[in-house]
C-alpha cells in the first residue's frame, strides 16, 4: 500500500508517494532525482549513501522512507548556500580530495557531521569517524588532509 | 537491492507497540534497523509486519537510579560511547559501544538493537543469489546446517559486542509484554540455540537494560578482534570486569558460540588471585576450554579459542590500565 508522505530535503518539502520497503536512497536517488547521494552497497557497509538527517550521519541505504518522515534531511546537493560551495566542497576540490567521486558526497557529509560536533577534532577522530566511507581510488590521506584543512580554517570562528 | 515487501506500523506507545505484536507474533521490531535490514534485503527475513518503535517517546535514556544505571531500550550505540559516566564509570561498555560497526552504524543503532541482533553465520549472511546454489540452510528456512551437514540444529554465532561486555557487567534487562514487565538476568534472554537466539517473546519488548551499583564501582575494559576495525562483527571479542575490593572478576565471550558467554572456568580460577603475566597465561589456557566454536565464519575454530587467550590477557590490562604487549 502506497503512502502519501512528505520528506524534508534539503529545507524543502517533498510530496512523495511511497511503499512502506522503499529506503531513503530510493526516495532521494529515484523519486526526488537527487543523484549525488550514491548507492554503492546498499547494504550498509560503504557509506556512500550517507546523508545528515537531523544533523547526524545516517546511511539512507537502511533507513525506511517512512522512518524519516518530520526528519530534516541533508544531501550532498543541499550544501552549498547561494552558488557557493561548502568549505568543505571547496577543501576537497584543493586539496586533491577526489579522483572518482563516488564516495564524496558521503565523505563531506559525514565530515561535516564530523565538524560540526567537534570544529577542531584531532586526526585519529577524523579517521575513526570516516572510517565507515570507503574509498576505492584510496585518497583517504588527501581526504584526511581537506576535512582537517577545514577545522583550521574553524579555529579562528 | 530491493526490501521485501512489508506492512509498516508506528505505534505511539508500548501498549500499542505490544498489541501489534500480539496480533501478528511474526512481526519484527525496528529500531536501528542496521541489521534487519540488511537481512531482509538478503531475504532471510521476510517479516510480514514491521513495527516502528522509535517514535515511542522516552525510549532513550541514561539515569542513576538508586545507585543503579538505567538505559532505555533506544539509546544509541554513539550516546553510550560517549557518555561521561558510561566512559569513567563502565569503560568496557563504552568500548564496545564505540567497536560495533562504523561510527554510521553507531549513529543509527540502538542499545537493544544491538543486544537483540540476530545470530550470524557465513551460510545465512548472504545474499539471495548466493544461497541460491543450494536449498537453505535450517536457519534460512531449508532443513540442513551446513556448518556441521546436521538437520534440523542451527550453529550460527551470536556476534554481538554489546552483549559480551554487559555480561560481564552483571547487567539484566526489562522486557515489556502484556502482562507485567518482567526483569530477567541478560544471560537468560539468550537461549543458546543458533534458529531463536532468543528467549524473549514475540509479543514483548526490551525496554530498558540496568546495570547493577557493584558493576560500577569496579574496573572494566573490552577488546575487539575482527578483520577490518572500520566495520566489521568481532572474530573474537572479550570482556572483563574486576571488582572494586575483593579479588572476584567476570569474564565474557561472544562471537565463539550460540550465545554470549561467560567464563566461569576462567573466573573460578582468578578468584582471589593477583593477575600477573603468569596466572594470566595460564587463564589463557582455561579460557580456550570456555567454548567449542564451529567454522560459522571464515575463521578456525583452532583460531578463535587461541584468540579467546590471547584476548583475554589483552582486556585485563586494559580494564586495569596496565599497557600490555
Amino acid at each position: 500500500m502506497k503512502k502519501a508522505i512528505e520528506l524534508t530535503v534539503n529545507g524543502d518539502c517533498h510530496g512523495v508517494l511511497v511503499s512502506p520497503n522503499n529506503t531513503l536512497l530510493e526516495v532521494l536517488r529515484d523519486k526526488l532525482g537527487l543523484l549525488g547521494t550514491k548507492r554503492g552497497c546498499d547494504l550498509g557497509a560503504c557509506g556512500a549513501c550517507t546523508v545528515l538527517v537531523d544533523g547526524e550521519p545516517y546511511l539512507s541505504c537502511l533507513m525506511l522512507a517512512l522512518d524519516a518522515v518530520g526528519k530534516d534531511i541533508l544531501t550532498i546537493e543541499g550544501l552549498a548556500e547561494g552558488g557557493e560551495l561548502h568549505p568543505l566542497q571547496r577543501a576537497f576540490i584543493e586539496k586533491g580530495a577526489l579522483q572518482c567521486g563516488f564516495c564524496t558526497p558521503g565523505m563531506i557529509l559525514t565530515a561535516k557531521a564530523v565538524l560540526a560536533e567537534d570544529k577542531r577534532p584531532t586526526a585519529e577522530a577524523v579517521k575513526q569517524k570516516l572510517a565507515g566511507n570507503l574509498c576505492r581510488c584510496t585518497g583517504y590521506k588527501k581526504i584526511l588532509e581537506a576535512v582537517l584543512s577545514v577545522a583550521g580554517d574553524h579555529k579562528e570562528a | 537491492m530491493r526490501l521485501p515487501k512489508f506492512a509498516y506500523a508506528e505505534p505511539e506507545d508500548i501498549p500499542a507497540a505490544i498489541a501489534m505484536l500480539q496480533r501478528e507474533p511474526s512481526a519484527k521490531i525496528l529500531a536501528g534497523g542496521t541489521d534487519l535490514l540488511v537481512n531482509m534485503k538478503h531475504k532471510v527475513e521476510t517479516p510480514p509486519l514491521l513495527v516502528n518503535i522509535k517514535r515511542i517517546a522516552g525510549l532513550s535514556y541514561l539515569n542513576k537510579d538508586s545507585g543503579h544505571l538505567r538505559l532505555g531500550a533506544l539509546t544509541t550505540l554513539k550516546e553510550i560511547a560517549a557518555a561521561p559516566l558510561v566512559g569513567e564509570k563502565l569503560p568496557a561498555l563504552a568500548q564496545a559501544a564505540a567497536a560495533v560497526g562504523s561510527y554510521h552504524h553507531q549513529v543509527m543503532g540502538t542499545l537493544a538493537g544491538n543486544i537483540c541482533q540476530q545470530n550470524r553465520c557465513k551460510y545465512f549472511n548472504q545474499s539471495q543469489w548466493w544461497r541460491s546454489s543450494r536449498p537453505n540452510c535450517f536457519k534460512a528456512g531449508g532443513e540442513m546446517c551446513y556448518v556441521l551437514n546436521k538437520k534440523e540444529v542451527c550453529f550460527s554465532c551470536y556476534s554481538g559486542d554489546l552483549a559480551p561486555a554487559l555480561l560481564a557487567l552483571g547487567a539484566r534487562v526489562v522486557l515489556a509484554g502484556p502482562e507485567k514487565a518482567r526483569e530477567i538476568a541478560l544471560a537468560d534472554l539468550f537461549t543458546g540455540e543458533g534458529k531463536h537466539p532468543l528467549t524473549r517473546q514475540p509479543e514483548e519488548i526490551l525496554t530498558e537494560i540496568v546495570i547493577p551499583e557493584e558493576a560500577l564501582a569496579g574496573a572494566s575494559g573490552y577488546v575487539k578482534f575482527a578483520n577490518r576495525e572500520s566495520i566489521d562483527f568481532p572474530i573474537v571479542g572479550v570482556a572483563f570486569w574486576a571488582a572494586a575490593q575483593a579479588k572476584e572478576y567476570r569474564v565474557a565471550f561472544t562471537a565463539v558460540d550460540r550465545k554470549p558467554i561467560r567464563g566461569r572456568q576462567v573466573e573460578a580460577f582468578l578468584r582471589g588471585k593477583d593477575l600477573n603475566a603468569e596466572i594470566l597465561n595460564q587463564a589463557a589456557v582455561l579460557a580456550a576450554k570456555e567454548a567449542s566454536p564451529v567454522k560459522s565464519s571464515l575463521y578456525s575454530p583452532a583460531y578463535k579459542r587461541r584468540l579467546m587467550g590471547l584476548l583475554l590477557h589483552n582486556a585485563v590490562d586494559k580494564a586495569l590500565g596496565r599497557s600490555g604487549k
